[in-house]
């Protein structure tokens, strides 16, 4: 029974590494936190590729404007123990009738997808028709924050953890701060105080996620998946322990700090290593997606919580030069774009603002890509565009505003604010402060999904492939 | 962030949102009271914790530092030669057209006649004077438009969109011209300046850029074939005069836009320069013959190489042409290369050899 197994799996393999070497196959990482929009960017990218022949606007992607591109079509995916990605069930929340944005990502899925191009240049070799295969992959936003896990030990993980200084934030925790500063490090450990304080921690957690706030570790407490109620997640960060390396060395097995640096091992070697082993090492593009509007909505401190979290992310990818053999061997991020989502909840002059701002959110990453000399593109984007920019003629002025569906169901016509170039003061957030609504999908028939600047995204992140 | 009292004065707050209206106008930053004082040396002087001030403003440029404005020698108007031509021409055509009734009753006939040549040649200057101004404020009006087609990527979309307009009057494209739909509906509120250009770019000039390529290809083909076939270096000389001429006007004319002055001195240098080639080469490609002494296979295919030559520096002249009169200039990507070109020249007069060789055999 396994050798016909084998010799297919084999023969995968062969296809794969073929494809690799002539550089027609592809993966690109969407990367964001919970929320940033990753499903509807991948939605939106598998219509308008399916599309891209017929009636997809993409006219910055010059394959496309060229009417080169033929289309996309979704392939059987080379992993069989991974869920396919739920495009079907997205499609039909966003033709549902109201149209409703597609379900949060509960899980890991995966999707392949062929694209059929005709080259721009016909020479003795080329063909008349070739094809580039992308590989696309969706996860949790919450499981992303463990893959900086991986660069610490559990002495380095409590001191990181206890820099979130937010009041706020702080004021989340309470409960479990209570708790955990009775703790003694060296007592004997006593299972049910850490299952009660494990648990007061995974809710600070939630209610920190459910505040706005973007720097929560571990990400498996708030979207357990497969491991509820396991010891593995029984752990948490221990603030102060007051004691040095040696003596925290010489703690005996049983204590309450050897327990909890040893679930945090495992949780590192047993969870965070084979999701970031299995999905994340092997990425040739990236874009990192971004929502910055809603880091506004919530203030200064998820704001700086936010950049924290990204600048801790970007450290868990590969970015170099590619060449042959790293494409086989070590495949490396060569192109970045970051793109600020949710780009239709303002008004067109305000986007070169929104990138501003998100350029600045971004500005220690990407003084690291800079030095490692690989290309980054700043842009502003919806993958599904919920508004209409429209233009209002008041007292003699013409304003530009947006009309759309609010989450509620009103039709609402309305100018959403401005949209800084850079942070503003802390005493500008207690005067003021940012409202920006949220919009639902607009009805679309079975036309290619309206967006902003996917196409250009698009060029950016495969046009050179496409020529 | 860093310096709060310097940037707080003039940082503009994000406006709020608003339903249906949003404001434009600017907090107006107060005037502030000079603080020059006369006094020849001036001590130190501490302002109060409170006094407003702003950030040193640095003396704007209104000229721009281009080179041909600033090298071009200072204009000057020339009052005393407008003058003396203008009373020449004016008493002079007074004089002629007085003189006229006089030979006519005194039946002087050939007197009168050249009193009407004179005015005749009078009204001719005229008109042809009024025509090059005229010419020259179009050339203008083309400068101008060429370079804010120039500046779109840093202009406001919609400022980009009405050049865009201003483009498509002077392409003479009318409003439901296929490729101007196809531009309009190509773009989209969302779109930057520089995403305008490239569409732009792509709906309006690349067709026109594949017409100048075709336009090209074909009219050096044929100078390259009138060369080969021309026997005289006189005759080679200016059907390479007329054939490049007329190229240049043709592309002006497909782009709309005509050339700048500049532009048309420098294409016209080099029109002269291949009209020497033209001569020269005749010259040598004569006497190798006589000195080698070649069957007359042989000479026709050194005067197809002569042709060969001569419609390659015509291709050449013609993609710098193409270069000038576009309205907005090439990406390194969309250059027109000489390799294009050759090709379908190659093609053309291998096309006449073969066509000649049988003929001229027996």
């Amino acid at each position: 029974m396994k050798a016909p197994f084998n010799r297919e799996r084999l023969g995968r393999e062969l296809t794969n590494l073929m494809e690799r070497t002539r550089d027609r196959q592809f993966r690109l990482a969407v990367t964001g936190l919970s929320q940033a929009g990753k499903t509807a960017f991948l939605t939106s990218l598998v219509n308008q590729l399916r599309h891209a022949g017929l009636d997809a606007q993409l006219d910055l992607l010059p394959a496309a404007r060229e009417g080169r591109l033929l289309g996309a079509q979704r392939l059987p995916q080379p992993d069989m123990g991974v869920p396919r990605f739920p495009y079907d069930a997205a499609l039909s929340a966003l033709n549902a009738n109201p149209p409703c944005w597609p379900d949060a990502t509960r899980g890991i899925s995966e999707l392949r997808l062929q694209l059929r191009y005709r080259p721009a240049q016909r020479g003795w070799l080329a063909p008349e028709l070739n094809h580039l295969t992308l590989d696309l992959f969706d996860y949790p936003g919450e499981w992303l924050l463990d893959l900086p896990m991986l660069n610490h030990d559990f002495d380095s993980w409590c001191q990181a953890q206890t820099e979130h200084k937010g009041v706020h934030r702080q004021a989340l925790f309470t409960a479990w701060q209570a708790g955990v500063e009775e703790l003694d490090p060296a007592a004997e450990a006593d299972e049910t105080q850490l299952t009660e304080l494990a648990a007061a921690y995974a809710d600070g957690l939630k209610q920190a996620k459910q505040a706005g706030f973007s720097d929560l570790q571990p990400g498996r407490f708030l979207l357990p998946g497969e491991l509820d109620g396991a010891p593995v997640l029984q752990f948490f960060p221990l603030p102060d322990i007051g004691l040095s390396t040696e003596q925290r060395q010489a703690l005996p097995e049983t204590s309450v700090y050897a327990t909890l640096a040893k679930r945090f091992r495992y949780y590192q070697q047993h969870v965070v290593k084979p999701f970031y082993r299995d999905h994340f090492r092997r990425f040739d593009r990236q874009i990192v997606l971004v929502d910055v509007l809603g880091a506004l909505n919530a203030g200064p401190e998820r704001f700086e919580d936010l950049s924290r979290a990204l600048q801790q992310l970007m450290h868990s990818f590969d970015y170099g030069q590619r060449s042959l053999l790293t494409r086989l061997f070590s495949p490396r991020i060569d192109r970045l774009a970051i793109a600020a989502t949710k780009a239709d909840h303002v008004t067109p002059d305000q986007h070169g603002n929104l990138v501003r701002l998100l350029e600045a959110l971004l500005a220690e990453p990407l003084k690291d890509l800079r030095f490692a000399d690989i290309p980054v593109k700043a842009l502003s984007l919806a993958a599904i565009r919920a508004t209409q920019a429209r233009e209002v003629n008041q007292q003699g002025q013409r304003l530009t505003a947006l009309y759309g569906t609010t989450l509620e169901g009103e039709d609402v016509l309305i100018y959403p604010g401005d949209v800084p170039a850079r942070l503003p003061e802390e005493h500008f957030w207690q005067q003021q402060g940012f409202d920006f609504p949220h919009f639902r999908p607009m009805a679309s028939s079975d036309q290619a999904l309206a967006h902003i600047r996917m196409d250009a995204a698009l060029d950016w992140l495969l046009g050179d492939k496409l020529a | 962030m860093t310096d709060p009292q310097t940037e707080n004065s003039n940082a503009p707050k994000p406006r709020p949102r608003r339903h249906f209206s949003l404001d434009d106008s600017q907090a107006d930053n107060a005037k502030h009271p000079d603080i020059d004082t006369e006094t020849p040396l001036r001590g130190t002087r501490r302002f109060d914790e409170q006094t407003a001030h702003q950030p040193l403003e640095t003396t704007p440029s209104d000229q721009k530092a281009l080179p041909e404005e600033t090298l071009s020698a200072p204009r000057k108007r020339r009052w005393g030669l407008i003058f003396s031509l203008a009373g020449v021409a004016a008493l002079g055509s007074a004089e002629l057209v007085s003189g006229i009734p006089v030979a006519l009753e005194q039946a002087r006939w050939l007197d009168a006649a050249w009193q009407l040549f004179g005015l005749g040649l009078i009204g001719f200057g005229a008109v042809s004077l009024l025509r090059e101004v005229m010419r020259l404020k179009r050339l203008k009006h083309h400068d101008k438009l060429r370079e804010a087609l120039a500046e779109l990527p840093q202009r406001s979309p919609r400022q980009a969109m009405q050049q865009a307009d201003t483009l498509r009057r002077q392409l003479k494209l009318s409003d439901d011209d296929p490729h101007w739909q196809a531009f309009q509906q190509a773009s989209q509120p969302h779109h930057s300046s520089a995403d305008i250009m490239t569409l732009l770019n792509y709906h309006l000039l690349a067709p026109r850029d594949r017409e100048a390529q075709r336009l090209i290809s074909r009219m050096s083909g044929e100078t390259a074939i009138m060369v080969a076939v021309s026997p005289l270096t006189l005759v080679d000389m200016a059907l390479v005069a007329w054939r490049s001429l007329a190229m240049i006007n043709r592309l002006c004319r497909l782009y709309g836009l005509e050339l700048s002055y500049i532009g048309r001195l420098k294409l016209f240098r080099s029109v002269l320069n291949q009209m020497v080639f033209a001569g020269a080469s005749e010259l040598a490609t004569d006497a190798g013959m006589d000195m080698l002494s070649l069957d007359v296979a042989g000479r026709l295919s050194a005067r197809a190489s002569q042709g060969l030559a001569t419609g390659l520096l015509s291709a050449r002249l013609g993609l710098r042409a193409q270069r000038l009169c576009r309205p907005l200039a090439f990406t390194p990507e969309q250059q027109p290369r000489m390799a294009d070109l050759r090709q379908d020249l190659w093609h053309q007069i291998r096309h006449l050899d073969t066509q000649q060789t049988p003929s001229s055999a027996p």
